[in-house]
Parts: C-alpha cells; sequence; structure tokens
C-alpha cells in the first residue's frame, strides 16, 4: 500500500513538472519573440526619424529598413513624402511577430 | 519476530517520507522557475512602458518645434519673449513641453554680430504644472535659423537628451 501511495505521488509530481517546464518554455518563447518584436519595432522607428532628418517638404520619405523573417512591419498612414514644414506628421509604426502578436507606438516626423 | 521482519518493520514509511521529500524538491524548482518568467515578464512591460514613454516625449518635443518655428517674431517668437508650454497625447500619454529662448550672439569671419535664436525644450508628464528638473523625460536645444525675410529657413538640433 505505502509504496502504490509513493509511486502515485511521485508520479503526480512528475507530470505537474513536465506541465510547469512546458509551460515556462512556451512563456520564454514568447518572452523571447516580445523582445524581439521591440527591437523591430525601434529600429523601424528609428529608421523612419533618421530618413525625416534628410527631408525637404515634398521629397520623398524613404526609409531603409532590413526586417528579420517572420516580421511584418507597418506604418501608419504609409505616406512615402515629407512633411510640410508646418506640419509635423504622427505615424503609427507596428511589428506583427510570427505568432501573431502585434506592437505599436506612434512617432513623429517633421521636415527640419 | 524474526530479523529480517524487524528490518521491514524500522523501514515502514521511509519511502512516503522520501516521496514527500521529492514534491517538495520538485515544489522549490517550480516556484523558482515560476519566479524567473514571472520576474522577466514584468521587466519586459516596463520597458515597453519606458519606450512608449520616451518615444511619446521625443514626439511630443518635436510638435513643439514645429510649434515654436512658427511663432510671432515681433511676439511671442522673439528672443525678448521668455517661455511658453503646448501638451500632446501619444501613445496614450499626456506629455506637456515647456520651451524657453536661449538666445545668444556670435561674431561671424567678417565681424559682423549675429543673433542666434536659440531655445530648449523640456518634455515630462502633463501634470497641469511647469516640467521640474527630476520630471524632464527629454530635454532638446535647437537652432531656428533664420532669413533676412525673418522666416526660419531650417532647424538644427543641437543637443538631444533622454533624461529617463
Amino acid at each position: 500500500m505505502e509504496i502504490v501511495l509513493t509511486v502515485m505521488i511521485i508520479g503526480i509530481t512528475i507530470t505537474a513538472l513536465v506541465s510547469g517546464l512546458a509551460s515556462v518554455a512556451g512563456a520564454g518563447n514568447a518572452h523571447r519573440v516580445g523582445v524581439e518584436s521591440d527591437t523591430v519595432l525601434r529600429n523601424a522607428s528609428e529608421a523612419l526619424k533618421s530618413a525625416a532628418r534628410e527631408c525637404t517638404a515634398g521629397a520623398s520619405l524613404r526609409t531603409d529598413l532590413v526586417v528579420p523573417a517572420g516580421f511584418v512591419v507597418a506604418f501608419s498612414p504609409d505616406d512615402t513624402s515629407c512633411p510640410d514644414v508646418r506640419d509635423s506628421r504622427r505615424i503609427e509604426v507596428s511589428v506583427v511577430a510570427p505568432g501573431g502578436v502585434r506592437q505599436a507606438i506612434t512617432v513623429v516626423v517633421r521636415t527640419p | 519476530m524474526s530479523g529480517p521482519e524487524r528490518g521491514l518493520e524500522r523501514d515502514r514509511g521511509a519511502s512516503l517520507i522520501m516521496a514527500i521529500g521529492f514534491v517538495v524538491l520538485i515544489g522549490a524548482i517550480a516556484a523558482g522557475l515560476s519566479a524567473m518568467v514571472t520576474s522577466s515578464n514584468f521587466n519586459r512591460i516596463s520597458l515597453a512602458g519606458v519606450r512608449d514613454r520616451q518615444y511619446a516625449a521625443d514626439g511630443a518635443v518635436e510638435e513643439a518645434i514645429t510649434s515654436v518655428r512658427f511663432l510671432d517674431r515681433t511676439g511671442d517668437g522673439s528672443c525678448e519673449a521668455s517661455a511658453g508650454a503646448s501638451t500632446s497625447e501619444l501613445n496614450q500619454l499626456r506629455i506637456r513641453v515647456d520651451w524657453e529662448n536661449v538666445c545668444g550672439v556670435v561674431r561671424t569671419e567678417t565681424g559682423e554680430l549675429v543673433a542666434q535664436r536659440n531655445v530648449v525644450f523640456s518634455a515630462c508628464f502633463d501634470l497641469g504644472a511647469p516640467c521640474t528638473e527630476d520630471e524632464v523625460i527629454v530635454r532638446a536645444q535647437v537652432n531656428f535659423e533664420q532669413a533676412t525675410t525673418g522666416d526660419v529657413t531650417r532647424t538644427y538640433v543641437q543637443s538631444w537628451s533622454v533624461l529617463q
């Protein structure tokens, strides 16, 4: 009886341990994707701001951006012209990571 | 009671004690892993908050620069005007930008004295009062290049500091 009880307790504990480790691995993966998304988002934002620093009104606003495989970067509004000197422009930069998690921030660009 | 039976009697419950020890050990490992994952996720969320705050302050300063650029040179935009403020809502954060003129004078190669219209911008959370020194998120000094007509032809960022 004692042995049976011991085997049951150890069995349940190992099952809990394995499922816990699976959860930790899943959470770790989500964490990694989140951190990578943050990096891609910051890179995209800085590329946009850097492009705007060279702007002259009406010229094209082009960002040289290399996006890692699996990530999708979008700018909204996706206007490729430099803003007029009288108007700074708010642009929402968003990143969709593999798995569909989305992060976004709004940056402001202006023509110097 | 024979010798082997006495041995069995002495060992009774040993396996249960071992099982309980095992459960405690696994519990400690699980708690440690759980704390590690919770703390790393908490840190990531905190850093995302810092990122949103810094980009909000950065954007608010950019908008303030555009506003100040077109202020009336004979009034609010003159070097005699002391200061001003504006607010912007970006990344779900309300940011206040205080600006003040720090005009200077430089001598050109030909010996002429030329006024430099420089403005310092300080961005902080909008708490309804001017930014105090320890609240400033972004501070920037910008030079407004001015044509003889009085129009600003270009702005030059002289310094840009992210303070928190």
